[in-house]
């Protein structure tokens, strides 16, 4: 059985070392090529990795640590790749301890945490390094005891033979440390496997549950200033004058400044989005002092006008313009529409869709409607800086470091072995820290006041200064023939400031004429990466739109997209279609029979189904609906994913849980409106999230099991839990939903 | 400026501050105690929550000179080890993702669980949906409440 | 003894009230089988009061859009769930009344709500006393027609067993005059606190008679 679907390819190195006091260092890199069906997924990750290492110590004492590499905000790693080295070492997972790793791209490579990938590219250079250590610690046993290596057993940290010879791990660590490094490893079997797959705590959890200062805004330094920045007050406006008068006569205000982010210019690396250039910075002693103080500032301000930014990446340095314009979300769909309208950007084609629409006995046409999204993680940007004048510390939370080097080494005018930075545990990312303008702004407030400075946003800075999800719209189309059969499919989609298409996802490849087109408005309200990008616009539209042309068709469905799925297996359309119609199909076929679809016993509920393929995963969601209080609510949810080997089911379990929630609460009340350019929403307040008594009574999380390698789970199982909401929402209300929020249309303000 | 003595944890810290300063930041910037959270600054999401005289106060909107002569109670004070039920249930039920709301949603679990020993869902309801978790785990942190009832239960330990 | 007012309920004629002639009032009798639906009806009979329906009722009118207003009835909801800003959206986490309207468990009003307005916009309003209609008694504001309020507020049942005394001192309470120091960014009821008192006193003191259905 093949069992690398994950489409890494790698060649690996491993280097051993003594540790000072004794014991086995073992380093492990390797170099990869990437090759993912759509690199946008990937956050425009380098074609190229860098060299990638991971630390292995095995102690004396017999304790085993594990430095991680990838930075921590939910999903788990700091747990679930220690589990896959523990694995391929055979420890007693008691022993294993885990450090969070500093910034250090020689050593520690990508340090990356995001789409969906830290399982996903640590899988087999971690069992790998297991592998070896244990390797050399059966080697050195042998020599020791001198008896042939194949005759040395290892149990959970001991080493054995069977004459009764037994050693500790840690006994012979330091030995181990002189053997070579094995060149042919042989790793395990999922069938053996003891550790992956068996469901270990959180290496954190008591930390968490004790308080322990584990979070950026948590760590302190003596003599660390607070520093906050104004900024505009919307997407547009920029800095004409303040007066800081009053707010310099507060108590512990050490300074009032304006500071230029990037001069004009300047290069910037696709990760280094800011929303505003022109910071109005407030420094002083202590976080109340400095939100007081805030409180006196006189600024005022004016229209931007058009910016231009100069972005590097791999097709070389483009100019882009910023429009000025203050705008609204009124405004926005109306351009929305005419631009829907014109003719857009052809991004795949299959067969004759014209005629083919032409001919159609039933064509179908809906349009739907997603607004922006602010991630709102529980914890607001933030950052420490300490900028000297040969060398700068940045501690803090921060999902890709390595994309925040270059540009800080040019603010700074430091070379990168200067700058040191550390990762804290994030209170949540969602995609917003893997934009690290708010480590830049910290790294020069430091370095203008020469002290350690935390920068610290408040809610409302966090919110209405953010990196949002995209405004999307798509239009989808398909034609039926006389039969019912699904004979075109069309999606033309289109946001602002990019569209929302995947054009080689699924109906593509299952449909014989098939057309996506996309096109895009520039904008200058801030855009990023937000828990599955386009996935989670798509996988609402889409999956709504599904359901719509299946009982168009008169079929169940999913029995519809099973038909769909078995075409595109046996029969694909097309060559570039990213997903395995398999999987899919497995994941609804697990949902169906878990949920007992079409069985009786369920009729107290309005049942929406949808499924989704993003990030390398499978999902499938059927989403129970009652009425509670006069409103829709989600009471019960069945889950069915396919990640391949699940490394820490009852983490992953949690993960998939959560993803729900989150869906079920984006889907009906997520959004961010501005009028003339200022945010309408601040805080959580007008805001809405999702809330304990709103989160459904189960959430039942099935996984397909095989042995195939693992893949991510952070964001899969968030985008179809839209398009399952609006599906059920259409049974339980008999009209559809096309326009993000839901709660807009079926809530009314008492 | 005044001076104001907070009992944290059964501690007194004699502080120099503005009367007005929200009970988080002296909790956190003059008493350097990091397990209670800022998360919205308008009492909106419970990630402050602390105990003031056994009620579960947001301590960013509630004035420092509020607490003054009375206990404070924080997440680091809640039990000397850990042992809270609703802590032991926490790490028992594995119920964080990133963590950062869930010294708030402990807090606010222990009052709960101290006035209503045996809750029911429709309890949890109504003392945690005051509490938010971004990373969506309230099935987790349900579970968990009834796993620390069962825990008070058995050995007797009230929050 | 019933009285009309020539116009309907919905209009008010201008007429003079007759002279006060005591500040010593008694609720002699209050009960909602006394109550018809077809007209003002007196809700309090004085022995010592001037009746005079059309001023009662005229007054009322501003009773009743004050007390229908967000800072009014908010904190006198129809449900458990008190309301929010000016246009009274249900409190944002859903705090529950309690027995005593004071919130429960770790939700309790006092917890957000302090003394005294926090500084800020979106910040809880503050009051010492600060909570709901406690579960016996509700109090329910929202969605009431000008009749049934008025009904509603003088019944003994329903009201707490307040007499004329209690409810005229009742304008003076210190959470009814929170609505008028509602906080940072929130509108103020639609007349004074002075304004509302004189319509309040006047509505009591010329029969509390409810305008017509």
């Amino acid at each position: 059985m093949n069992q690398d679907k994950t489409g890494l390819d790698r060649r690996s190195f491993l280097k051993a070392s003594l540790m000072s006091g004794g014991g086995l260092m073992l380093t492990v890199s390797w170099l990869s090529s990437f090759k993912s069906a759509d690199k946008s997924e990937m956050l425009n990750l380098p074609e190229q990795w860098a060299t990638l290492n991971g630390y292995i110590h095995i102690m004396p004492d017999n304790k085993v640590k594990l430095i991680c590499p990838n930075p921590e905000f939910g999903q788990n790693v700091m747990t679930s790749l220690p589990m896959m080295l523990a694995e391929e070492l055979d420890v007693d997972w008691k022993n294993v301890t885990v450090e969070m790793g500093p910034h250090d791209p020689a050593k520690l490579g990508a340090q990356f945490t995001g789409g969906s990938n830290s399982v996903r590219m640590y899988w087999k250079p971690l069992r790998e390094a297991g592998a070896a250590a244990r390797q050399m610690l059966r080697e050195a046993a042998a020599q020791t005891w001198n008896v042939p290596v194949g005759e040395v057993t290892t149990k959970a940290g001991i080493l054995s033979h069977s004459s009764g010879k037994s050693a500790k791990y840690g006994d012979m660590a330091s030995k181990a440390a002189s053997i070579p490094v094995p060149k042919d490893l042989k790793l395990k079997a999922p069938k053996d496997f003891t550790i992956i797959r068996n469901s270990k705590k959180n290496v954190e959890i008591k930390k968490i549950t004790s308080g322990k200062p584990l979070f950026g805004l948590d760590y302190s330094v003596d003599g660390m200033l607070i520093a906050m920045i104004q900024h505009p007050p919307a997407f547009g406006m920029k800095l004409k004058s303040f007066d800081a008068a009053e707010t310099l006569k507060m108590p512990g205000i050490k300074d009032v400044f304006t500071q230029k982010l990037y001069a004009d210019d300047l290069e910037q690396g696709g990760f280094d989005t800011r929303t505003f250039n022109d910071l109005l910075v407030i420094v002083g002693n202590s976080t109340w002092e400095v939100m007081n103080a805030r409180k006196k500032l006189v600024a005022n301000w004016e229209p931007a006008g058009d910016l231009k930014d100069k972005i590097g990446g791999r097709g070389g340095v483009k100019e882009v313009t910023i429009p000025g314009a203050l705008e609204s979300t009124t405004t926005q769909l109306q351009q929305m529409q005419e631009y829907a309208a014109k003719p857009a950007q052809e991004l795949r084609r299959d067969g004759d869709p014209e005629s083919a629409f032409k001919n159609a006995a039933q064509v179908i046409e809906r349009t739907y409607n997603g607004p922006f999204l602010a991630h709102n993680t529980m914890e607001p940007m933030n950052f420490f800086a300490h900028v000297t004048a040969d060398k700068a510390l940045l501690v803090g939370p921060l999902q890709a470091p390595g994309w925040t080097e270059p540009m800080l080494s040019k603010l700074l005018n430091l070379p990168p072995d200067k700058i040191e930075i550390q990762m804290t545990r994030m209170g949540g990312g969602f995609g917003r820290r893997a934009y690290g303008h708010y480590l830049y702004e910290a790294a020069l407030i430091s370095k203008k006041m020469k002290a350690p400075v935390k920068l610290m946003y408040t809610r409302e800075d966090d919110m209405t200064y953010g990196i949002y999800r995209p405004m999307y719209t798509a239009t989808y189309r398909a034609a039926l023939d006389a039969n019912k059969n699904l004979i075109a499919f069309h999606v033309k989609g289109g946001g602002i400031p990019e569209h929302p298409i995947h054009a080689n996802r699924f109906p593509a490849g299952a449909v014989d004429n098939y057309l996506a087109e996309g096109w895009q408005i520039a904008s200058n309200i801030t855009i990023g990466a937000f828990r599955a990008p386009r996935s989670n616009f798509n996988a609402a539209a889409e999956q709504s739109f599904l359901d719509e042309v299946a009982e168009a068709a008169g079929k169940d469905p999913i029995a519809f997209r099973l038909e769909l799925l078995k075409r595109a297996k046996e029969k694909p359309v097309g060559k570039n279609n990213e997903y395995d119609a398999d999987r899919y199909a497995g994941v609804l076929e697990l949902v169906r029979d878990k949920s007992n679809w079409n069985k009786p016993g369920n009729e107290k509920y309005k049942r929406g189904v949808a499924a989704y393929f993003c990030h390398n995963s499978y999902a499938a969601h059927v989403v129970d609906m009652v009425t509670r209080d006069g409103q829709p609510y989600v009471e019960r949810v069945f889950s069915a994913m396919d990640c391949g080997i699940v490394i820490n089911p009852d983490a992953a379990t949690n993960m998939v849980q959560g993803a729900v929630v989150d869906g079920i609460g984006n889907a009906l009340y997520g959004q961010l409106t501005h009028k003339d350019g200022a945010a309408q929403q601040s805080n959580f307040h007008n805001y809405r999230m999702i809330r304990m008594n709103e989160a459904p009574k189960s959430v039942e999380v099935h996984f397909v099991q095989n042995d195939l390698d693992p893949t991510g789970l952070g964001e899969p199982p968030f985008p179809p839990v839209f398009g399952a909401v609006a599906n059920a929402l259409y049974k339980m209300k008999g009209k559809r939903y096309y326009n993000q929020p839901f709660k807009d249309e079926t809530e009314k303000v008492i | 400026m005044a001076k104001i003595t907070l009992n944290i944890n059964k501690k007194d810290y004699p502080l120099e501050a503005d009367p007005q300063m929200p009970l988080l930041w002296a909790i956190r910037d003059l008493a350097g105690l990091k397990g209670t959270k800022y998360g919205c600054g308008v009492a909106q999401c419970g990630a402050c929550v602390v105990h003031l005289d056994g009620e579960a106060v947001r301590s960013c909107v509630t004035k420092v000179i509020r607490a003054a002569g009375k206990k404070v109670v924080t997440i680091e004070g809640l039990s000397e080890t850990n042992s809270h039920p609703v802590q032991k249930a926490w790490q028992e039920i594995d119920v964080p993702q990133c963590g950062y709301c869930h010294s708030g949603q402990i807090m606010s679990a222990a009052v709960l669980l101290r006035e209503k020993p045996n809750p029911t869902d429709q309890d949890i309801d109504d003392a945690m949906a005051g509490n938010i978790c971004r990373c969506g785990t309230y099935l987790r942190i349900r579970e968990a409440i009834h796993t620390a009832a069962d825990l008070q239960k058995k050995t007797g330990t009230k929050g | 003894m019933k009285q009309k007012p020539e116009n309907g309920a919905k209009r008010f004629v201008s007429k003079k009230a007759v002279t006060m002639l005591s500040i010593f009032i008694f609720i002699v009798a209050v009960g909602a089988s006394a109550f018809r639906n077809d007209l003002p009806e007196k809700e309090i009979k004085f022995n010592t009061i001037t009746r005079d329906s059309v001023a009662s009722v005229q007054a009322f009118e501003i009773v009743y859009k004050t007390l229908m207003s967000p800072r009014c009835m908010n904190c006198h909801p129809a449900g458990d769930v008190p309301l929010q800003g000016d246009d009274s959206h249900l409190h944002a986490m859903g705090p529950k009344r309690g027995v005593d309207g004071k919130g429960v468990y770790a939700m309790k009003c006092s917890n957000c709500h302090q003394e005294t307005n926090v500084a800020g916009l979106h910040m809880p309003p503050g009051n010492p006393d600060w909570h709901l209609p406690p579960a016996a008694l509700k109090m329910v504001f929202q969605g009431k027609s000008a009749h049934e309020l008025a009904k509603q507020l003088v019944d003994k049942k329903q009201n707490g067993n307040k007499d004329m005394q209690k409810l005229i001192e009742h304008a003076d309470d210190g959470l009814v005059l929170a609505g008028w120091n509602p906080g940072e960014g929130r509108t103020l009821p639609p007349v004074t606190h002075a304004e509302f008192k004189k319509a309040w006193i006047t509505w009591l003191q010329s029969g509390a008679f409810a305008p017509k259905k």
